[in-house]
């Protein structure tokens, strides 16, 4: 069935375009604003925790296209109808009515063109966009942000590289000792232990606490040697002395035998560091047993080849020992003796304060700060209270009332009435208790009173 | 005569009838001035066949404004000035024991009420038994006396007036008899301009002489005219709508129509406000009745019909300003713009 000649006229074709988009913005806004917000949720949740998301996160915005098909879809099924559609425009031109009985009689008197375009005059209606920004603005906005927020990284995945570079001088420095049998094979299996854990450790999770952990054991590697060093150079100065007193005073001096006892400590702390050569182990039997050689000959023999096999174990731990200082152990010759180029210059070591030199430096007296004698301690005045009789005013504030103390009642009443006391009842008090004051105390009153 | 519904009055058929109507209206303000509008509600509904109710202060040319109705259209007027001690006898006419033949027989005499156009003042001074007996009348438009029934001529219009202050010894008409009126119509004072106009042409007041301007004829082919003014579907939506929603149980009914409506108007309130609509709309010359039409004889058609409750009396409401928050409550299509659109 065709449609009445008013349906098709082109005011009422663009009116149905216009319901038709009304249609679907009303309910579009809303679908696409909650499509936005799930879209910046998902963008959000995908920031936080799914980072091979991240390159599809701009397709995000085509979701309100997606929620337009469904707002398409229930638009159609809403359309308006032929006659509501010519109720409307009747009712837009003012509701003359002759759009609607056109549309119902089909009367051709009535559907000549300049008739039908007259009753079809009717301005179209206009289209609120604010709501509809409105709805869609905090979700566009929303979804920006969480689009726009930075990826978060995940925690840093295991580091085998990493892990065994961060351990890599250790193994080194251990590998190199026991090389030069600078240390024991017990001890190269402990420290190969903790370096092991440590990269086990630095594999399953790098962060700080694993460079500590390799610092922490670095810096046990360097005591260790130094503990090593210091044996040796015990050993070699002990070896020196003992060689020194029995050369002297012969071997069976009170001397000698004190640096033999020396000696012996030493060759026991050198063999407990494992760095006992076949000389030291040599001599140590000999103390301990007295076996030892007694003409000068062969014990200067003797102690030349120990101190000359200590000297070869000291070249060896002279290397790795360097291992050490990297490992950030206090060595004084990194700092100066003397402060002299301090800000005050005074450069007295040991003398206190903290321009005064190393703090290391021995104690040293005599040139202390001088007692400060500028706070002088003054005697206060006794805390007894004064008689209350003799007291005198010590300032007179601007605010102080200056009545003369000396008036009677009556004259200062007299005096200040008409002034003050009237002036301070008009300003203080309420309006509704003026006439009860005026009735008792007011001039009238006290006129009436007077005889 | 009656045009098919289904196709619309053929133009130079409207123009004839707007060109008789406006004859009338034309006459009507030259005989009362500065009433326009209550001449143009007085026309619709003597067009849509309705009884008026005018209500107004003394001296505002109500009794005037019928009195030269009943000139401009050639009918036969009577007036009936209700007091309390009317009887509705007086009204009706009553059987007369007359001799006639020598025989003694009760013969009819007929009341005020057989013409064309009575003009009831101050109606509601009569006590309720006569009030009643007009009720009948104005609906039936016939009149029953001692068992025997007789129509009352054609055209029959019944135009009453009331005062609205002077409520002592008055009878307020009954709902029953309010819903028989097409319209109440209120009519206010006049501006200065208005009364200085009065004051130059008219030296004791009087209206200018009036010609008759329709034949009997000419007002049967006029309500013919109006019969045939064709009623959308759409329209009579609204108008069904808008009587639905004066009734405080409805769903659609606004805010003011629960709070202050008792009762709302009734079936013969929406019957009324379409063809007083097709009235109006031939008075426009136009062959369809619109939402404009059914906007402006709402509130003389339905504000005398709303039963209202004690509270609109004490909140200053009357069934005008309720029927105003109805048609600003009550949309005109069934199915509105949608949200996001907004009419000029």
């Amino acid at each position: 069935m065709p449609q009445p000649e008013v349906a098709t006229h082109p005011a009422v074709r663009r009116l149905a375009r216009r319901l038709a988009v009304g249609l679907f913005l009303d309910r579009w806004p809303v679908w696409a604003g909650v499509a936005l917000l799930s879209a910046g949720t998902g963008a959000l949740i995908c920031r936080m925790f799914v980072p091979r998301a991240s390159p599809y996160l701009p397709w995000l915005w085509l979701s309100p296209v997606v929620a337009a098909i469904p707002a398409l879809v229930v638009a159609l099924r809403r359309r308006y109808r032929p006659a509501d559609l010519v109720a409307l425009a009747d009712w837009l031109g003012g509701g003359h009515g002759l759009l609607l009985a056109l549309f119902e009689t089909r009367d051709p008197l009535w559907s000549a063109p300049p008739l039908v375009a007259r009753a079809a005059q009717f301005g179209q209606p206009r289209f609120r966009l604010r709501g509809v920004m409105a709805t869609l603005a905090p979700a566009i906005a929303f979804l920006a942000i969480a689009v726009l927020l930075p990826q978060r990284q995940p925690k840093a995945a295991a580091n085998p590289a990493l892990a065994k570079q961060m351990v890599a001088d250790l193994s080194a420095a251990v590998a190199q000792l026991a090389q030069q049998q600078a240390i024991t094979p017990a001890e190269e299996q402990r420290l190969e232990d903790e370096i092991r854990q440590v990269q086990q450790s630095a594999e399953r999770r790098v962060d700080a606490s694993s460079w500590e952990a390799a610092d922490a054991l670095r810096q046990q590697l360097a005591s260790a040697l130094a503990a090593k060093q210091d044996a040796v150079r015990w050993a070699h100065d002990a070896v020196a002395r003992y060689a020194a007193a029995a050369k002297a005073d012969g071997p069976a001096s009170a001397n000698a035998e004190a640096r033999a006892a020396e000696l012996t400590q030493a060759l026991e702390k050198l063999a407990q560091a494992g760095l006992a050569g076949s000389k030291a182990a040599q001599v140590l039997r000999g103390l301990e047993d007295g076996t030892l050689a007694t003409d000068a000959g062969n014990l200067a023999e003797l102690t030349d080849a120990l101190a000359s096999e200590l000297g070869e174990t000291g070249g060896r731990l002279a290397g790795p020992g360097a291992l050490g200082a990297e490992g950030g152990r206090f060595d004084p010759a990194e700092f100066p003796t003397s402060s002299d180029a301090g800000p005050d210059g005074d450069g007295d070591p040991g003398s206190g304060g903290i321009n005064r030199g190393r703090g290391d430096a021995d104690l040293t007296w005599g040139q202390e700060t001088k007692p400060f004698d500028k706070f002088k301690s003054t005697p206060l005045p006794p805390g007894a209270a004064r008689s209350p009789d003799d007291w005198t005013p010590v300032v007179v504030l601007p605010g102080a009332p200056q009545e003369d103390p000396t008036l009677s009642t009556s004259a200062a009443a007299r005096a200040y009435a008409d002034t003050l006391g009237l002036e301070a009842w008009r300003r203080s008090l309420a309006p509704r208790h003026l006439s009860a004051v005026k009735k008792y105390f007011g001039k009238d009153h006290d006129r009436d009173k007077e005889p | 005569m009656t045009e098919p519904a289904s196709s619309l009055l053929a133009p130079d058929r409207v123009a004839d009838g707007q060109a008789k109507v406006a004859r009338v209206v034309a006459g009507l303000r030259r005989a009362i001035v500065g009433k326009e509008q209550v001449i143009d509600e007085v026309v619709t509904a003597l067009l849509a066949r309705g009884h008026v109710l005018l209500e107004g202060l003394p001296g505002l040319g109500k009794t005037e404004l019928v009195k030269a109705l009943s000139r401009l259209l050639s009918l036969d007027v009577r007036r009936i000035q209700f007091t309390p001690d009317l009887l509705p006898t007086d009204v009706t006419g009553s059987h007369i024991l007359q001799e006639r033949d020598g025989r003694r027989d009760f013969v009819f005499h007929a009341g005020p009420i057989f013409t064309n156009l009575l003009l009831a003042d101050e109606i509601n001074r009569a006590s309720p038994k006569t009030q009643a007996a007009l009720l009948e009348a104005m609906q039936e438009r016939r009149v029953t006396t001692f068992g025997e029934t007789r129509a009352l001529p054609a055209p029959f219009f019944v135009l009453a007036t009331q005062n609205p202050i002077e409520l002592e010894g008055t009878y307020p008409l009954p709902e029953a008899q309010l819903d028989r009126f097409m319209f109440k119509v209120d009519v206010a004072g006049v501006e200065a301009s208005v009364l200085e106009e009065i004051l130059v042409t008219r030296v004791h007041g009087e209206p200018p002489p009036l010609e008759p301007v329709l034949t009997s004829a000419d007002l049967f082919d006029l309500f013919a005219i109006v019969d045939a003014v064709h009623l959308p579907r759409g329209v009579a939506g609204y108008i069904a709508r808008l009587v639905a929603a004066s009734h405080p149980a409805s769903p659609d009914a606004p805010e003011a129509v629960k709070t202050f409506v008792k009762y709302g108007s009734s079936p013969r309130a929406a019957i009324s406000i379409g063809v007083a609509a097709r009235g109006l709309a031939l008075l426009q010359g136009k062959p369809s009745v619109g939402f404009d039409d059914v906007r402006r004889v709402a509130p003389p058609a339905m504000a005398h019909r709303l039963v209202l409750d004690y509270a609109a009396r004490l909140e200053g409401w009357d069934g005008r300003r309720v029927v105003a928050a109805l048609l600003e409550a009550v949309s005109e299509v069934e199915r509105g713009l949608p949200r996001t659109l907004d009419a000029r």
